[in-house]
């Protein structure tokens, strides 16, 4: 994990969007998405997970079913909602974008106006 | 070591704790609750983490083993991590991030304030502050006095707390006479 506190909000920004992403592909539980994230740069733990599941449930981005399991309790199955389906869909159009940008700024030569 | 053990309920799930690692426990959801507190699934997100916690104790816990204990309770929390409400609402600020101020509290004052403002600002208990103004009263052969008026013409009041004490008389009087003799020094001096 980058430690550079500058970085840090970026990657909480983008956390939302990834789990977009993870939920997005198949139908997962909690413990999926953190073992999904874990080696990554956006590794992070139940206790910021949680809340920011059920604000995407309040936003009607993701839902859930409950699906028994082999030991012990149930277990709460993410998966995206249409309205979800639309707005992952939508932010990868502006990630995108937001990339181009990105490689593009600072690269050309600074008197080439158009 | 602690054999004293209690049953807690964690999201319908039951297990034995230690007494300890049950005060740890404790700790943690109350620490989470006030970390979601006004948030509309609060409850919700409490259950999810009780099971987080149930599931990662028993993981961790030896076949044999009775109960949870600190051992187990501690890599637990820890990879759970605490909460963090992903709504801006961020937690009020603890008492020690709020910057101090050195200032007189009317209110439930005896002279001016000063005192408890001195209390306020290093954590004492006021009667302490109060003794060792009278002992330095006696020792400093009345620089005290010079001291505390100094104090109570220049510092700040302080806003009142809620749930603060009246202003009884002799301090009302006494910021009436501040107030009144700094209205008139910044006169003099503009």
């Amino acid at each position: 994990m980058a430690a550079e506190p500058k970085l840090a909000p970026i990657r909480k920004g983008l956390l939302e969007f990834l789990v977009l992403k993870i939920v997005g592909a198949q139908s997962v539980y909690v413990p999926d998405i953190l073992r999904r994230l874990a080696d990554t740069e956006f590794a992070t733990q139940e206790g910021t997970l949680y809340p920011l599941l059920s604000k995407l449930r309040r936003e009607d981005l993701v839902s859930y079913q409950w699906q028994e399991s082999g030991a012990g309790p149930p277990r709460k199955y993410y998966h995206l909602t249409d309205t979800g389906r639309a707005q992952l869909a939508a932010l990868d159009e502006y990630w995108n974008r937001i990339n181009r940008t990105i490689a593009a700024i600072g690269n050309e030569p600074c008197n080439a106006s158009p | 070591m602690q054999r004293i053990s209690v049953t807690a309920s964690l999201n319908g799930m039951t297990i034995q704790f230690e007494q300890a690692a049950f005060d740890r426990l404790e700790a943690y959801l109350a620490e989470a609750r006030r970390a979601l507190a006004g948030n509309p699934d609060q409850a919700e997100i409490l259950t999810d983490l009780e099971q987080a916690i149930a599931e990662q104790c028993q993981r961790r816990m030896r076949l044999d083993a009775v109960r949870v204990t600190l051992r187990e309770l501690e890599p637990a929390l820890a990879e759970i991590g605490s909460v963090e409400d992903s709504e801006a609402a961020a937690p009020p600020p603890s008492p020690d991030a709020v910057p101090r101020r050195l200032e007189q509290v009317s209110e439930g004052a005896l002279l001016g304030g000063v005192c408890q403002g001195v209390a306020r600002y290093f954590r004492l208990d006021v009667t302490l502050v109060r003794v060792i103004a009278l002992l330095l009263l006696l020792l400093s052969a009345g620089i005290v006095i010079l001291i505390y008026a100094g104090m109570m013409l220049l510092l700040p009041y302080a806003t009142p707390e809620a749930g603060a004490p009246p202003v009884r008389r002799i301090p009302a009087r006494c910021r009436e006479l501040v107030l009144a003799l700094r209205t008139r020094l910044d006169a003099a001096t503009s």
